[in-house]
């Protein structure tokens, strides 16, 4: 089986959050994800693009487009899930009340970077549904 | 916010993603009238840390004013997601909803 790829590019909103979200459980289940997989999939995922819609360009005064994009893509047996933006990274410590947003995805992912050169990019990689490992 | 015997009920459902802040911060608010809350989440089908740190701060308020909280949660996303934040001991969670009444009532002493 070859790779399939789903890629989306939205202004960095909170409300663009839910419909990529949903985009993306859509592309999980036509790969057979599914259970609790695909719940914590999608949560992690969710969690990186809230981040990057309340966040990313909370400092940025200059009037340049503001973007979130998702990019997942599964081959191999293995699922990537990378939501990047152009605007600056956060990482809050777990204070009452805040910062669970990483810390959540940390206990979902099996591996997780945090690339900060360009603008904010945190990878995922998941294992893939059984039926296509 | 329904209210019988000095047991409040809010009510949320859906997802509840960081594009229902506002929706939430003005739905959790504390009743003068109310002894206790039941919180119902059980139609709720997603929720993110924004919904949590909404309830963190919705407990914390009633915590100060001495009101007990019985959150009801059935989606199985969301209890996972209490987990995973490390949260499983900051609320009172439960899925069936005559135990949390039971919970709410002995706390209340009605």
């Amino acid at each position: 089986m070859g790779a399939s790829e789903l890629r989306l590019c939205r202004p960095a909103q909170t409300r663009s959050v839910a419909p990529i979200r949903r985009a993306l459980r859509a592309f999980l289940e036509a790969l057979a994800f599914d259970g609790p997989a695909l719940d914590d999939i999608t949560t992690a995922a969710g969690e990186a693009l809230a981040n990057a819609a309340e966040h990313a360009y909370a400092q940025d005064t200059t009037r340049r487009r503001r973007d979130v994009e998702l990019l997942a893509r599964f081959e191999r047996g293995e699922l990537r899930v990378e939501v990047s933006d152009g605007g600056s990274f956060i990482e809050r410590s777990p204070l009452p009340g805040r910062g669970f947003g990483l810390r959540i995805i940390r206990a979902i992912a099996y591996q997780i970077q945090i690339e900060t050169s360009h603008g904010t990019c945190v990878r995922m990689l998941f294992p893939g549904p059984l039926s296509k490992s | 916010m329904n209210e019988s015997k000095t047991i409040a009920t809010i009510r949320l459902a859906g997802e509840l993603d960081i594009g229902r802040k506002r929706e939430m911060r003005d739905a959790l608010a504390l009743s003068e009238n109310a002894r206790a809350v039941l919180l119902d989440l059980s139609d709720v089908t997603y929720a993110d840390s924004t919904a949590l740190t909404e309830l963190l701060r919705f407990c914390a308020a009633a915590q100060g004013a001495d009101m007990p909280i019985a959150i009801l949660i059935a989606a199985p996303q969301f209890l996972r997601l209490v987990q995973y934040a490390g949260l499983a001991t900051a609320f009172r969670i439960f899925q069936d909803r005559g135990d949390a009444l039971h919970y709410l009532s002995e706390c209340a002493g009605t």
